[in-house]
């Protein structure tokens, strides 16, 4: 029989068959891959196998089943290759990806290469991406950073500079860090801004995505009763993909994906791509956030350590001065009586002398040369006074009295009332009154720095032990735990040592005279600064 | 006569005390320590303290402090070589204060100024 199809020659000519392209010509001489590639898919076979029916071949009725099986294989091979493919292309790219991840500590570069992932083509190739992270008191998913094309312009000319470039991802993700990062940050801020979602509202979208672990693909966003439509006008797609970030159970934050340019549909595979991916974004993320302030942790304690190494000098420098003011203390005083002693008898007996006295000449000079060394003796015992504290026993209420008193306008002026508590039948307390004056008065102008007006500041004085506690309270705004720290640094402003150190200064004064100061802050608003004095001798 | 007790530990400032305000007419009584000071004013009555702050054990401040807890109505003036104490005493326990000096004048005046007050009714 002749037959219409070539299937039944070993080899045949160009013309021969019409299915057979260029680059295929070694199927002209190979009759077993011909029929396999060509023949079972060629119309003219099939003519053929109807004309062996027609002539009553034996094996014309089996043939088709087998045919039909054998070009159901062929396709699901097909596609399986396809998939193979794309799994290879997409472990390759995860690879790159996650090599970098695995190894950066630098969040902006981390942020890059995940962003740049996502809206990339050589990536998971959607058109925008949201990154929203949960903010440092793990209260709110806050809009973090935006990536993609505003409008179909800049998509276009996007596109087109990537296409031209032929970086590999890592390329693309440096060169977006070295020169987009900064403004991708501004770029999308008025819908960021609009974003944040407490994480206490668990029927967010956001939420339940982080609850469930889960990516969830949001279709028609406008049109679904069980959806937030403001989300979608935000965004301005009805199609989009939220992402959770999850690193060891912890909410890192969430990726918002669409494709708002081309409006490609998001396929059930892109999103089981981005969930491969999301995991060791959430990791890198998270450690690279902790790495970052870790930095910070540790810029903040050598800072801290060069202040204690002021402190330290500058403690040594006024132990110093106050010996050096001790000493000349001490040797002033002893001068002081007998020159008085000296000084008073000779004004004592210049007055009993008649005016013709020979001897009322060297009285006089005793008396003036006397007033002179006085006065010299003045000027060196107030200024040894500024530099060693004076202790005595002193009434803490009086003092409290008195400092109040002084501060009068001060309070009047912030619109303060001041309510004092003070216990009666105190015992009398070693202090410098100078100093403690000053450290009430400070405390005081410090407490006001925080109240409104109207607000009350109480002070209270208490028998505590072997001490008096001063309690200043004040209904201000509740100082946070940074802010006391700072308050109380040690010399926390030390080239305006003298006025204006503040606590840090009442707090050293304090503890030089074996007393301490200590601040309580209220959750709900307030501070209390509470003193405690000694009425002990020996402590000083 | 206005009677005065002068409180010092110095013998010769207690002698000059007494010679310069004997002449201003005043009776002086000294005491050398708070302790001599504290039996003085239980077995007599005065007008008026001039006390050192520095005596030896017990100081002036301390002194003060006793007077006032003991119900003794008599005023205090408060010496001291320290010009400092002067801004803490003006509203203080002591109704006067003098950074200690050979001219005896600003004790004279401070004295004669208390008293006055004194005559006035204020510590009656």
């Amino acid at each position: 029989m002749d037959w219409e199809c070539c299937w039944s020659r070993e080899q045949i000519e160009p013309e021969s068959c019409p299915y057979i392209g260029e680059g295929e010509e070694d199927l002209l001489v190979s009759q077993r891959r011909r029929i396999v590639e060509k023949c079972v898919e060629c119309p003219r076979f099939k003519n053929d196998l109807a004309r062996m029916k027609g002539a009553g071949y034996p094996l014309s009725d089996v043939l088709p089943y087998i045919l039909t099986e054998f070009q159901e294989q062929k396709a699901q091979m097909g596609a399986m290759l396809s998939f193979l493919n794309s799994k290879t292309r997409e472990i390759k790219f995860l690879r790159e990806v996650g090599l970098v991840l695995q190894t950066s500590l630098d969040l902006d570069e981390v942020l890059s290469i995940a962003m740049t992932a996502i809206t990339a083509g050589k990536g998971f190739g959607m058109n925008r991406a949201f990154l929203l992270m949960t903010d440092k008191d793990r209260r709110h998913i806050r809009g973090y950073l935006g990536v993609g094309p505003r409008d179909y312009e800049e998509a276009w000319r996007t596109w087109e500079d990537i296409g031209r470039s032929n970086f590999t991802l890592r390329q693309l993700a440096r060169d977006f860090q070295k020169t987009k990062l900064t403004s991708e940050k501004v770029k999308f801020h008025d819908i960021l801004n609009q974003l944040t979602v407490p994480l206490a509202d668990q029927g967010h979208i956001f939420n339940r995505a982080l609850t469930g672990k889960k990516p969830i693909l949001v279709e028609n966003a406008l049109n679904n009763p069980d959806l937030d439509r403001g989300l979608a006008r935000i965004l301005g797609v009805d199609t989009f993909l939220v992402m959770p970030l999850i690193s060891r159970n912890r909410r890192i934050g969430v990726i918002i994906a669409d494709n708002c340019i081309t409006h490609k549909p998001i396929t059930l595979q892109d999103m089981q791509s981005l969930e491969t991916f999301a995991f060791p974004v959430a990791f890198a993320l998270e450690r690279a956030s902790l790495y970052e302030r870790l930095q910070e942790e540790v810029a903040k304690q050598k800072s801290a350590n060069v202040k204690l190494r002021e402190q330290q000098e500058l403690i040594v420098k006024m132990e110093k001065m106050a010996l050096v003011g001790k000493i000349t203390s001490s040797i002033a005083h002893s001068i002081r009586n007998p020159l008085m002693v000296i000084g008073g008898f000779a004004r004592t007996l210049l007055k009993g002398a008649p005016d013709d006295d020979d001897k009322r000449g060297y009285l006089e000079s005793i008396v003036r040369e006397t007033r002179q060394l006085e006065d010299v003796l003045s000027e060196v015992l107030d200024y040894s006074e500024s530099l060693f504290p004076v202790t005595d026993f002193w009434d803490l209420n009086e003092l409290v009295g008195k400092a109040m008193g002084e501060l009068e306008g001060a309070l009047e002026q912030a619109g303060v009332h001041c309510r004092l508590e003070l216990a009666p039948e105190l015992p009398m307390v070693r202090i410098d009154y100078k100093q403690i004056s000053y450290c009430l008065k400070t405390i005081t102008a410090t407490a006001l720095a925080t109240m409104e007006p109207g607000g009350e500041l109480r002070i209270e004085s208490v028998l505590d032990g072997d001490g008096v506690l001063l309690r200043i309270s004040d209904d201000g705004k509740s100082l946070t735990q940074t802010a006391q720290e700072a308050l109380i640094a040690p010399f926390f402003q030390t080239q305006e040592l003298g006025e204006g150190v503040g606590l840090s200064l009442c707090k050293s004064i304090l503890e030089r005279q074996g007393n301490s100061l200590t601040i309580i802050s209220r959750p709900g608003g307030g501070n209390t600064y509470s003193i405690r004095l000694l009425t002990r001798k020996e402590n000083i | 006569m206005a009677k005065l007790l002068v409180v010092d530990d110095e013998a010769n400032i207690r002698l000059l005390y007494s010679q310069e305000l004997s002449d201003e007419g005043y009776q002086v009584v000294t005491a050398g320590s708070a302790l001599e000071a504290v039996e003085k004013l239980e077995s007599e009555s005065f007008d008026l303290a001039v006390i050192d702050i520095k005596l030896k054990n017990e100081s002036g401040i301390e002194l003060l402090q006793r007077i006032v807890k003991e119900r003794h109505t008599i005023p205090v003036i408060l010496c001291t070589a320290f010009s400092c104490y002067k801004d803490d005493f003006s509203a203080w326990l002591a109704d006067g204060y003098v950074v200690k000096s050979s001219d005896l004048q600003e004790l004279k005046d401070e004295i004669a100024r208390v008293l006055a007050k004194r005559q006035r009714g204020a510590y009656v």
